[in-house]
């Protein structure tokens, strides 16, 4: 049981790495909270169940198409929202009353426009039955999410470090006003990391029936506190921290699982708790996310 | 001395025509109720609030409830709030609606977690509380006569008839041992701990495995991996409707198959529970059959099939509440505040209680034979034990297999 809670934590683990990836990203670019990451995920969700219900759109598809229009809803969102943050005494604690009210506004007018009950996608859609890993039974939608996440997470690495916009991102992850006094347009670069943000979330949605059984319009709060335990563990502010924050989170919660099922709930503030007692900067560290 | 005679039986007269005056009767009865329009409990309040509001409007529009204690038909006002799943605010709700709107009637929000705040708010106050499905057994005590469970019956008693399959039928096809996997909460932790006990008193089925996750658990695979370890023949998984359906998705998807599988949302809610798992993951699953699956010959209220009607013109689909047992809860407590509107002798709180406990034995709906304990715990209403079994292609019925006398149909034990 215990190898096999260790593979299931791995794989799982990778699915929250998206989960997480965006709003790590959001944080190290702008420091700023996005506690309505988890309400994003939850539209990308009902986008693909809405997707596939009316136009018969295979999930793989929809998560495409989710990119495109995630990315083009955060750019004006960036600009409509995060500059005037910006300009506040304490963007970072009026970041979190901001963002969660647009998370309530998001989850209120869901639940308006289509109930709070359960929606969820054919699991046929990603193969029924499992694949033997190690002798562990896991479902394929769990490699699919994998794969997606290690893809996801692939991609934002070759942002960051082999493209120019990157390499201006981690200028203004490294210091703002810095990048400002450069003539780099903050505001440009921070609306594309916003926008690609969004983005990840949306994917991330669009996995959330097969991994997470169904999407209701209330579980962008859980999401949250989650993602925001898997991203302190990996380390605040750094993206790619968030892969080693993702897999620790699924491997502690698989453990917990098996041997403390009653707890699990408890998992995300014990980690929270522990990093920041132990290691506020995170596993990673300062060092990383400065690289 | 002839004065004094006069005066006392002026007195006397006005004593008596005080003793014989009532109140006037109250242009509307105010009943309060909560439901949940948000939060993880939202599919099973919704669908309560949506039956119990179907027969306010058919009330009022009838002329409104006929009221023993006034001798007249009165209108009926609904105060309902949205507690949003949360049981903090269900608390201040529950309390605003006896001190601030004092409610005639108070109905409480459905299932065990956003009821448990309500009973002693009620209690407090000396408020009978219509608990409509929260079926938790620590909300009946002889010390408490200010609550009693509408619909449903308590969670020691819902699970019997599963022990009594496994110990009967079960042992005889050779199911030797169970896995029982529960969330923890009032409603399935009772059920759980009841299953244990019966199964370890009757001695035919070994409990291999015990655990409780909590409710707010989304993932299944570690668990079900876990429970295929120990080898069980029967798996009972006890859960809120998200619970069973990442459970069933992910019992599918991780391969792993049992002789017997028992989920109690997968009838409970069929249609919710078909929508999101699939037929093929539900077929041959056990679960109970609920009062909109199983016909009920009713002397109070609609039938089944009637009330089925009525919800599909009320709510068409694209309504975002679906039709299920908990549409039948709603329905069935407002027949309940109905009879005991119609037989109370006032809207005293204890002459509600009188008048409710009176129907003990005596109301037939469509929901079954209401039959109450004395400390309010509902023990009519009894859920037989379903399976869920193809019927053509993609699609499945829900059959009654035991106890015998309520089967319609046979079982079908997992090789």
């Amino acid at each position: 049981m215990l190898i096999g809670a260790i593979i299931a934590g791995i794989v799982f683990g990778l699915y929250y790495t998206l989960v997480g990836l965006g709003l790590n990203l959001v944080f190290g670019v702008m420091r700023i909270v996005n506690l309505a990451h988890g309400d994003f995920l939850m539209l990308g969700g009902i986008a693909a169940w809405w997707l596939f219900t009316t136009l018969g759109l295979h999930p793989l598809a929809s998560a495409g198409l989710v990119i495109v229009v995630f990315v083009l809803v955060g750019l004006p969102l960036y600009y409509l929202v995060v500059p005037r943050l910006l300009r506040s005494r304490d963007s970072e604690m009026l970041s979190l009353i901001l963002f969660f009210g647009l998370s309530q506004m998001i989850e209120a007018v869901t639940t308006i426009g289509l109930g709070a009950t359960e929606r969820s996608l054919p699991p046929r859609l990603l193969g029924v039955g499992p694949i033997i890993l190690f002798g562990t039974r896991l479902p394929k939608a769990w490699i699919f999410s994998a794969v997606a996440s290690a893809i996801a997470v692939l991609l934002v690495y070759l942002y960051l470090y082999r493209t120019r916009l990157g390499t201006l991102t981690r200028a203004v992850m490294v210091s703002r006003d810095e990048a400002l006094a450069t003539g780099i347009d903050v505001n440009f670069v921070s609306a594309v990391a916003f926008g690609i943000s969004i983005a990840l979330a949306g994917v991330a949605g669009v996995f959330a029936p097969f991994i997470l059984g169904s999407i209701t319009p209330n579980m962008g709060v859980a999401i949250n506190i989650t993602a925001f335990a898997v991203i302190v563990v990996g380390t605040l502010g750094n993206p790619l921290g968030t892969l080693l924050g993702g897999i620790i989170y699924g491997v502690s919660l698989m453990l917990m699982q098996t041997y403390l099922s009653s707890w699990a709930n408890l998992l995300p503030n014990l980690l929270l708790i522990a990093v920041l007692l132990v290691r506020p900067e995170g596993i990673l560290g300062r060092r990383v996310r400065r690289a | 001395m002839r004065s004094k005679a006069l005066l006392l039986g002026l007195l006397c007269a006005v004593a008596a025509q005080t003793a014989r005056a009532q109140p006037p009767a109250p242009a509307e009865i105010k009943i309060g109720a909560l439901y949940a329009s948000s939060g993880p409990y939202a599919s099973i309040s919704m669908p309560v609030s949506a039956g119990f509001r179907l027969w306010v409007d058919q009330t009022n529009a009838n002329g409104g409830a006929e009221v023993k204690a006034f001798g007249k038909k009165i209108p009926l006002k609904l105060i309902a709030y949205d507690d949003q799943s949360s049981t903090a605010t269900a608390a201040t709700l529950y309390n605003q609606l006896i001190t601030r709107d004092h409610v005639d009637l108070l109905i409480a929000d459905s299932g065990s977690v956003l009821t448990s705040v309500g009973v002693p708010i009620a209690k407090e106050h000396k408020q009978f509380l219509f608990d409509v499905s929260g079926t938790g057994a620590a909300f009946f005590t002889d010390d408490n006569p200010y609550v009693a469970l509408m619909a449903d019956p308590v969670s020691t008693i819902w699970p019997h008839y599963i022990s009594d399959f496994l110990a009967d039928d079960g042992a005889k096809a050779g199911i030797k041992t169970v896995a029982i996997l529960f969330s923890t909460n009032d409603f399935t932790g009772t059920q759980a701990a009841a299953l244990k006990g019966f199964f370890e008193k009757d001695g035919k089925v070994k409990v291999v495995y015990y655990q409780g996750v909590p409710t707010t658990t989304s993932n299944y695979t570690v668990l079900i991996n876990n429970i295929a370890a120990v080898n069980p023949d029967a798996v009972l998984e006890l859960g809120y409707v998200g619970n069973d359906i990442a459970f069933l998705r992910n019992l599918q998807d991780s391969g792993n198959q049992f002789r017997f599988v028992f989920s109690i949302y997968a009838g409970v809610e069929k249609e919710e529970i078909e929508k999101n798992v699939g037929a093929s993951a539900l077929t041959h699953i056990y679960t109970y059959v609920p009062p909109s699956n199983y016909e009920y010959v009713p002397e109070v209220g609609m039938t089944q099939k009637e009330f089925h009607a009525a919800w599909d013109k009320k709510y068409p689909p694209g309504s975002n509440v679906t039709f299920g047992a908990n549409a039948v809860y709603g329905y069935m407590t407002g027949l309940v505040v109905e009879r005991a509107l119609a037989t109370a002798k006032s809207l005293d709180q204890m002459d509600i209680h009188d008048a409710v406990f009176a129907l003990s034995g005596k109301l037939k709906t469509l929901d079954g034979t209401f039959i109450l304990r004395k400390d309010g715990a509902q023990i009519g209403e009894v859920t037989p034990l379903g399976q869920l079994q193809p019927e053509g292609k993609d699609a499945l019925t829900l059959v009654a297999v035991y106890p015998p006398d309520m089967a319609n149909g046979k079982a079908v034990i997992g090789k």
